[in-house]
């Protein structure tokens, strides 16, 4: 389970009389359910990226506060870390390690033995279905085989909370079809917690238990597909997503 | 400690797989004791060959049978000297003095009247420009023995032209002579050790950065400290390697010595070689987080590549304070970096002891700057991650 309320987060950017700061997240809220998939969804940049940083503890929230199954990651990140596994928007590999050697180097560096990082590598690579893959150094991968890779590293010590931004960017309809199947598997099999950021209509639409329509570093809309249709009265999802994202600041300022 | 353990393993591996980038590394650590040597020793072979060879290369000799007489006494040969010798000379491809010997010179001498004798040399011409010296004093000493052989013929003792006496005592001993040549080693050294780390530097700091792995990293629960910890560790540990074998390589590097002499006074044994690696180390490790502590700031390999060109520029001019600073060694010299090094290291080839002083000074300098760089790369990592 993952809470976030009320998050606030501003950059400062430049110096001297260039200076300005830039509001990224304004006030934020939204929870995300165990055995639940919850899309965080938005235009380009909402806030959707730098919510998932402060969520996985890379970043400190002005105010606000974010809690990670009660753990408040502001104050005890590392333990709070240790439950999430995160898969950013930097993909970034070893090139010259093995596809098995860097998802081991995670598991160490999370805390496993030796062998217990081994097996759950070939666990992950069952699972995902790159077994092939494992022994091959990463240099040359496809971004499909990247993509991989790197969720196979971000879920190494099996963490309860999965958090990943866009993580079907650059990926082609059948890795993307791999991915829809793993991340149902793994809420339906293991009941993990699963936050995803997107401006993928489609994939939220099939994927999503539950929506979280940012704009303007703001919450707008919080619900089910079929909740946001009928609070938008309308048929198409695209359509409602518009409505919401694009008038929700509007609408905010007549009132 | 664990995690920093964990770090260190990998970015060791990971350099070790790089495995083009490691054997130019190791190809010009490595060879750079033997190759140097091997110049040096052919330079100063060169320069004792012709020191050697007494030869006086002469246009008209044939008309002085007393100077013939007298360089033959002093153990001197007599060659011709090609016609074309003022050509030659202006074109270097002649590398000798040549003496000219006008006619009429024995009828002039026999006369008392002072023949002149011509030696021509060029200054653009080191080489004849270096034995001209020797022929001079040649002449000299003819000179010297005809103006006492008259002076005894009238009764008059040669002492009374001679109002002192010119003893010469050259101070420096073998080993310092030695060192004139040798001078350039530490630097040759310090730079292959520079040049050694400088790649794992920017790999595991700039590099890490531009492929997208630092994020990642950072985002797992170990603290920033063990992650920068680690990676120091693995690229010192290159420098340091580098530093290793190049000191080593000298050790064979002594049998290809063409020049005896220079194998005599280029005495480098285990423990010289121990002397350096004692203040290398350090520097290695120094230098390693102050490249990392320039590149931590770099979006790019490329542009950490850039901006770490001021630290190689820096470590390569600073021995040349030496160089424009003619007041000889001073106090401060063994508190800047790469210049202590440099320092002491010349001094242990000059065969001068090192007290412990000398010692610890650089060490703690490297220390200090290390530690510094360190705090200074686990600060800015969370930043540079997101930037």
């Amino acid at each position: 389970m993952i809470e976030v309320s009320a998050l606030h987060k501003a950059f400062t950017q430049g110096r001297g009389r260039a200076r300005r700061v830039v509001t990224a997240v304004d006030g934020v809220s939204w929870c995300a359910a165990d055995a639940c998939i919850t899309g965080l969804l938005g235009p380009n940049g909402a806030g959707k990226t730098t919510t998932l940083r402060l969520v996985a503890g890379l970043l400190t929230p002005d105010t606000g506060q974010i809690r990670v199954d009660g753990i408040d990651v502001v104050r005890e990140p590392q333990r709070a870390q240790a439950r999430l596994g995160v898969l950013s928007d930097a993909r970034g590999l070893y090139p010259r390690l093995t596809a098995r050697e860097n998802i081991v180097y995670y598991g160490r560096l999370q805390g496993l033995a030796a062998d217990a990082a081994a097996r759950r590598a070939d666990a992950l690579a069952a699972m995902l279905g790159m077994a092939a893959l494992l022994d091959r150094r990463t240099e040359g991968f496809s971004q499909g085989e990247r993509m991989k890779t790197a969720l196979a590293r971000a879920l190494v010590h099996d963490p309860s909370h999965i958090i990943l931004d866009e993580p079907t960017n650059g990926l082609d309809v059948l890795a993307t079809r791999s991915l829809r199947e793993t991340l149902r598997r793994l809420r339906d099999e293991q009941g993990k917690c699963i936050v995803f950021s997107s401006h993928i209509m489609q994939e939220v639409e099939r994927l999503c238990d539950q929506v979280v329509v940012v704009a303007g570093g703001r919450t707008v809309a919080e619900g089910t597909v079929a909740e946001l249709l009928a609070r938008t009265g309308q048929t198409d999802f695209e359509a409602s997503f518009v409505q919401l994202a694009f008038a929700g600041p509007v609408a905010g300022q007549a009132r | 400690m664990h995690a920093a353990w964990l770090v260190f393993r990998k970015e060791w591996t990971d350099a070790l797989r790089d495995r083009r980038t490691l054997l130019m590394v190791l190809l010009s650590s490595v060879a750079i004791g033997p190759l140097l040597l091997v110049a040096l020793s052919a330079l100063v072979a060169d320069v004792e060959a012709q020191a050697d060879e007494r030869e006086v290369w002469a246009v008209g000799i044939e008309q002085a049978p007393t100077l013939r007489n007298y360089i033959e006494r002093q153990a001197w040969t007599v060659k011709p000297a090609p016609a074309d010798h003022e050509a030659a000379l202006r074109k270097r491809s002649f590398g000798h003095p040549v003496l000219r010997v006008p006619p009429g010179f024995e009828r002039d001498l026999a006369d008392g009247v002072a023949p002149t004798l011509t030696l021509v040399s060029a200054s653009a011409n080191p080489r004849a420009r270096g034995s001209a010296g020797a022929v001079a004093r040649l002449l000299q000493g003819f000179g010297q023995e005809q103006a006492s052989l008259r002076l005894v013929l009238r009764g008059v003792s040669p002492a009374l032209l001679q109002v002192v006496q010119i003893d010469e005592l050259d101070l420096a001993d073998p080993q310092v002579r030695a060192a004139q040549f040798t001078r350039m080693l530490p630097f040759f050294v310090l730079m292959a050790v520079l040049y050694g780390a400088l790649h794992a530097a920017l790999d595991t700091t700039a590099g890490e950065r531009e492929r997208g792995s630092l994020e990642p990293l950072l985002m797992t629960p170990v603290p920033r400290w063990a992650i920068v910890l680690g990676k120091w560790g693995a690229v010192a540990s290159v420098g340091m390697a580098v530093a290793v074998l190049s000191c080593f390589s000298f050790l064979p590097g002594q049998w290809l010595l063409r020049s005896e002499t220079l194998a005599a006074m280029f005495q480098f044994g285990w423990r010289e070689a121990a002397l350096f690696l004692a203040l290398l180390l350090p520097l290695a490790a120094m230098l390693s987080a102050l490249m990392m502590a320039v590149a931590i700031r770099c979006k790019s390999f490329k542009e950490a590549q850039a901006n770490n060109t001021v630290v190689v520029l820096a470590v390569s001019l600073v021995p040349m304070l030496t160089l424009f600073n003619q007041s000889g060694e001073q106090p401060w010299h063994l508190w800047l970096p790469a210049l202590a090094q440099i320092t002491l290291m010349q001094r242990v080839l000059e065969g001068e002891a090192l007290g412990a002083a000398d010692l610890l000074l650089p060490l703690a300098v490297a220390a200090l700057i290390s530690a510094g760089c360190i705090a200074y790369v686990a600060r800015q990592l969370r930043a540079a991650a997101l930037r």
